[in-house]
């Protein structure tokens, strides 16, 4: 059952993924990409990482792909993109590909992890809670500091002082 | 009187009636009932209690309630009874109807208007069946250079994803379709989904009115799934879990809004915003931009567009009862059923009609706690869904700078609050481990 969830769902990224670059159509593309993206929620649930599927789920298929969307709907693809056919480009470019995933998969084989157990009971998402609070606490706080100074910066930038005040009631 | 069928006679109506159950019956038993038989005679039938099933037996259990009743209650153990009938679709759909026929009404009521008057006898009260058979044999008309598979699938995809969101409500303790750890992030992951089909629907049927309410539908809901997140954060601090269950369990006691009042304020707000109700219509707004993104779609599309939309107010009512109005639980008002009834047997002067099956299934499944629970639950949720279509009455549209300002800036703000107010009750010793729970 298991491996035949992992077989659809390779099938479904990768093939999604190709279909993401090779379609004509900005929107089927990006309608791709977010079957990519959902596919690696896939693999994280089938990875016993409920929590990491889900934000993966929410945060990219929701919100980074909506933006994808949109702002591929607000462009004329004829305005920027000129395509050029080049079949030499193209073998060249599966090549490579091809090339880096080899390498890249004999990387994998070779790093040991054939040796990893699998049966192990799958990490809490309280237990990565309490680590970051505990063990991980500067990088935590870095972090918000570093998000909230972001998010201040972003309301700064998207207040806008050309519209009239009279215009707005608040 | 009905204007629509004038000649319409209750006496002809039955002749009618009666006059096509014979019809029925006759050619059942001439050709229907044959064809049964004869399919029957090539599948093996099962052996039970070292008796072979045959159609006839069969039948026999049919009538025999204490053969029925244990694969009546298996049933309902089932998932897919689950899914497709109590704390499901079903059961979403029906409370969903229920809330179209009440807001039209109510809202009629409100606005000294007659509302559903003429569809059945009693206040219009087959008004939405006739709406519904309407929409079914409407023909659909897809404009001529939309995208077609995005433009088809669009409504299937939304009815979809909230279903998928009912799906994840606790009605009655045990009594969930897809009782998940991480229920309420799976919330969040499903409700991120209504965006993407409303602006491909919006983009697919290449039309002006539905583009421009397609984005703003995305403006808006986007906007406001921050500060919705964000207020709900406080409830998953002070109950340390993400199961919807258990938090609807744990407020056995008093319900979270009595200690987290602003979330469950902005919570309503974002959810006002997110089910695209008035005053955060934009997206639909009908005397500007005719239907919003609605504007193209036909017959059925729009119907199901419309169940979906109705699901998912369901589903955000019901997400707010289990969060903050304690779920299920409330006083016991449902009584006992009497077992000696289901033990012994209904004495009907001499007879004494005992039915076997009874007792596993009112002491298994249909439960007084599920009975109450699902009684206290639909009691708010119903009670909730009438806060939600209040405003509809009352309130104009709002700009959508205002929008956007009251999303972006004030309700993340006392999202944070709350937020903090959560932080302050658990490290206060008020609750948690110590405190009152």
């Amino acid at each position: 059952m298991a491996d035949a969830a992992f077989l659809a769902l390779t099938v479904i990224t990768i093939g999604s993924a190709i279909a993401a670059l090779e379609m004509r159509s900005l929107i089927y593309g990006s309608i791709a990409l977010m079957g990519t993206l959902g596919g690696i929620a896939g693999f994280f649930f089938l990875l016993d990482a409920p929590f990491v599927a889900l934000f993966q789920l929410a945060v990219y298929v929701g919100s980074i792909a909506v933006l994808i969307l949109f702002t591929v709907m607000l462009v004329k693809r004829e305005l920027i993109f000129k395509k050029i056919e080049d079949r030499r480009r193209k073998f060249a470019g599966i090549g490579l590909m091809l090339i880096i995933m080899v390498s890249l998969g004999a990387v994998f084989l070779d790093s040991g992890i054939k040796t990893i157990t699998t049966d192990e009971p799958p990490v809490d998402f309280r237990d990565i809670g309490t680590d970051f609070v505990i063990y991980y606490w500067p990088a935590l706080i870095l972090m918000g500091l570093i998000l909230a100074g972001s998010v201040t910066g972003a309301l700064i930038l998207a207040r806008r002082e050309d519209v009239e005040n009279d215009q707005r009631v608040s | 009187m009905s204007v629509i069928a004038p000649d319409f006679k209750l006496s002809g109506f039955i002749k009618a009636i009666i006059n096509d159950a014979v019809w029925f019956l006759l050619i059942f038993s001439l050709i229907g009932f044959p064809i049964i038989m004869m399919i029957l005679f090539f599948i093996p039938m099962p052996v039970i209690d070292g008796e072979l099933l045959t159609p006839f037996l069969a039948f026999t259990y049919l009538a025999d309630p204490t053969r029925t009743l244990p694969i009546v209650q298996a049933f309902m153990t089932t998932d897919m009874f689950k899914i497709m009938a109590f704390p499901g679709f079903g059961f979403a759909a029906l409370l969903a109807a229920g809330t179209i026929f009440v807001e039209r009404k109510m809202l009629a009521k409100l606005q000294l208007r007659v509302g559903p008057f003429y569809c059945g006898k009693i206040e219009g009260i087959l008004q939405l069946a006739g709406d519904g058979l309407k929409l079914i044999s409407k023909e659909i008309i897809i404009p001529a250079k939309a995208d077609k598979p995005i433009f088809w699938a669009a409504p299937v995809l939304f009815v979809a994803s909230a279903a998928a969101f009912v799906a994840l409500i606790p009605v009655a303790p045990g009594w969930v379709v897809a009782d998940v750890d991480m229920g309420l992030l799976a919330v969040f992951a499903v409700i991120g989904f209504f965006p993407i089909v409303t602006i491909l629907s919006a983009w697919s049927a290449n039309s002006k009115f539905p583009f421009i309410g397609g984005i703003r539908a995305l403006f808006q809901m986007v906007s406001f799934e921050i500060p919705l997140i964000l207020s709900l954060l406080g409830v998953v601090m002070v109950t340390g879990t993400l199961n919807l269950s258990e938090i609807a369990a744990s407020q056995s006691s008093f319900p979270w809004i009595v200690f987290l009042p602003v979330g469950a304020i902005v919570f309503f707000i974002t959810m006002l915003a997110e089910l695209e109700r008035i005053p955060f219509d934009l997206p639909e707004a009908e005397s500007e931009i005719v239907a919003g993104w609605l504007t193209e779609l036909s017959g059925m599309m729009y119907g199901l567009v419309q169940l979906g939309t109705y699901l998912k107010l369901y589903a955000f009512a019901a997400l707010f009862v289990v969060l903050f109005l304690g779920g299920w639980n409330g006083p016991m008002i449902v009584p006992p059923f009497p077992m000696e009834l289901a033990t012994e047997g209904i004495e009907l002067g001499p007879v004494t009609a005992k039915i076997g099956g009874l007792e596993p299934l009112l002491t298994q499944v249909i439960t007084q706690e599920m009975l109450n629970g699902t009684l206290m639950f639909v009691l708010k949720t119903v009670g909730v869904i009438f806060f939600i279509l209040l405003p509809r009455g009352v309130f104009p549209r709002i700009r959508v700078d205002m929008l956007l300002d009251l999303g972006w800036t004030k309700l993340i703000g006392l999202a944070f609050v709350n937020i903090f107010i959560a932080l302050a009750l658990v490290y206060a010793g008020v609750l948690g481990p110590g405190g009152l729970q």
